[in-house]
């Protein structure tokens, strides 16, 4: 897919520019807060509708103003599409396909197709799993829109299971006797207790629908994120041989919460159950989910290390190339054509030999735009065929 | 300011009404031995534009929400389990939209009506009109789940 236009309206910092794309490549040049990344950032949003920066719409349109645009022409095999997201800075943003406002954000996803490549993704490695988390959730999006609403359904039981076990706690009107204090005795056996001396309680029946309510679709987005890392490792794999020169092997592993014994949606959320009945007595003290995909790690591993404490800078590097360029692959594959690559500012993080490891993969296939302060580390001959676009202050124009 | 001084909520079903019975709950035409439950009066009007039912109402005043500090307590669920023990009720309609809240406020519900009398669901699928080839899959996994045999 190719994006040919990009029309930005009091987005971010950009009051009304309208950008052409006529190379597979073009290198945003610019110096530090001009506006480079947020013409990525607008790429990003029409590829996911989330941004790795911002956390509300607000922060999105031009100060002082109520509303902010993108809008852009996408070029697929099938033809042209027109895209546009209207966003608010108070109030719900709205999505258009060729002009037809949607109902549902749901199908305004997996129309285009990106993968951002940015310096903060240089700590994917290192940092906290929601971090990775994070990122397994914005390429899921991407191959399987629907796992966008079984996400935010999730979310949603989550958030509402958590305010229920805080009030719980704060009621305390049903204290565990502290003999009970011990992960050891299972809940039933509690609840047994409590039910031999007096009713169960009626709100036993509410957290029993909210444990099914989380264990159901808790157990949609656990087989899901089982699904692509099975599909992503081995591509991750062959990749970060090539760059390591055959040296390392790297492993990718998904780690859930839950375990994963068999891939049955009914197994998956037995296992999911039993697993809160373990931990009640734990949940009912902290008053919030202790069990579930929110607390999933996806770990790598470079020749049976991992990688996360003992990696070297160099090798957590190759590690997150070959993760993004698997990326790449892999949503060509299950799409059918090839997604837009965003690179912001990680060229110049990469040494020669993994740079030019990523630019002969990219070649013309791949629509590439690229952000960076100076020119001085791209080979000759990629510059000439780029298309070089110098950003200053909100304005963009040819250098 | 009149409408909302003079209009109250029916002490049967908790409809919005004038008078302490609203007219539904107090028409004698109408079956008695069917209660839909819904969560608003809104849904009772949007229900009775179809004509097509002719049981009582009984409304809930919103769904179970932890994060709104909105629990059974918060809803008229007392008074409906006790107007089912109570009288003869052949059959339960709960007609909760299907959302996270709503799923957990039918479960409940269900749960509690359940030994007392028969308890169904408004079905979910696709909307009239609508073609199967362009439905969602949310809505067309839901309608599948719902599915029943052909008569």
């Amino acid at each position: 897919m190719y994006l040919k236009t990009l029309h930005l309206r009091q987005f971010r910092n950009y009051r009304d520019q309208q950008v052409e794309f006529f190379a597979p490549k073009t290198i945003l040049l610019g110096d530090n807060a001009q506006g480079k990344s947020n013409l990525l950032e607008a790429a990003e949003l029409l590829a996911t509708l989330r941004s790795h920066r911002a956390t509300r719409d607000r922060e999105l349109v031009q100060e002082g103003e109520a509303i902010g645009q993108i809008t852009a022409t996408l070029e697929k095999d099938t033809g042209l599409t027109d895209l546009a997201i209207a966003l608010r800075a108070n109030g719900r943003r709205t999505v258009a396909l060729n002009g037809e406002t949607l109902r549902r954000q749901l199908d305004f996803l997996g129309v285009m197709n990106a993968v951002q490549f940015s310096s903060l993704d240089l700590d994917l490695v290192r940092g906290g799993p929601g971090q990775r988390r994070s990122w397994l959730d914005a390429l899921l999006t991407q191959l399987e829109p629907v796992y966008a609403y079984i996400l935010q359904q999730y979310n949603h039981v989550l958030r509402q299971r958590n305010a229920f076990l805080k009030q719980q706690r704060k009621d305390g009107d049903r204290p565990v006797p502290v003999s009970f204090v011990d992960e050891a005795v299972p809940a039933v056996e509690l609840l047994a207790e409590s039910a031999g001396s007096e009713a169960i309680p009626p709100d036993a029946t509410q957290l029993a629908i909210w444990d099914a309510q989380l264990a159901a679709i808790g157990s949609r987005v656990i087989r899901r994120r089982a699904r692509v890392i099975e599909r992503l490792a081995p591509i991750a794999q062959f990749w970060h041989q090539a760059i390591s020169d055959n040296k390392e092997l790297l492993e990718v592993n998904y780690a859930p919460n839950v375990g994963l014994e068999q891939d049955d949606p009914a197994v998956v959320q037995q296992a999911f159950l039993a697993k809160i009945q373990q931990r009640a007595i734990a949940e009912h003290y902290q008053g919030t989910s202790l069990v579930g995909p929110h607390r999933d790690e996806v770990e790598f591993t470079i020749n049976q290390t991992p990688a996360r404490q003992y990696g070297s800078q160099g090798q957590q590097r190759t590690l997150v190339l070959s993760l993004k360029l698997a990326e790449l692959k892999l949503i060509e594959s299950v799409v059918g054509e090839a997604p837009l690559l965003l690179l912001d500012d990680v060229l110049a993080e990469l040494d020669l030999n993994r740079q030019n490891k990523l630019l002969e993969t990219i070649q013309d296939r791949f629509q590439t735009l690229i952000t960076t302060t100076h020119l001085g580390s791209f080979d000759a001959q990629w510059l000439k065929s780029s298309q070089i676009l110098t950003v200053e202050a909100g304005k963009i124009r040819p250098s | 300011m009149e409408a909302k001084q003079q209009v109250g909520f029916c002490s049967v079903c908790f409809h919005l009404s004038a008078e302490p019975v609203c007219e539904i709950c107090s028409a004698p035409n109408r079956d008695h031995n069917t209660i839909c439950v819904v969560a608003d009066s809104r849904d009772v009007i949007a229900l009775e534009r179809t004509r097509e039912y002719k049981g009582k109402y009984h409304v809930l005043g919103g769904l179970i929400s932890p994060i709104d500090g909105i629990g059974p307590d918060q809803l008229h669920i007392t008074q409906l389990v006790r107007r089912v023990s109570q009288q003869s009720i052949k059959e339960v309609i709960l007609a909760i939209s299907p959302s996270v809240e709503g799923e957990t406020t039918t479960l409940y519900v269900g749960q509690l009506l359940k030994p007392f009398t028969r308890v169904t669901r408004i079905a979910f699928g696709l909307p009239m009109g609508g073609d199967l080839e362009y439905a969602d899959e949310v809505t067309l996994a839901r309608a599948l789940e719902g599915r029943r045999d052909l008569d």
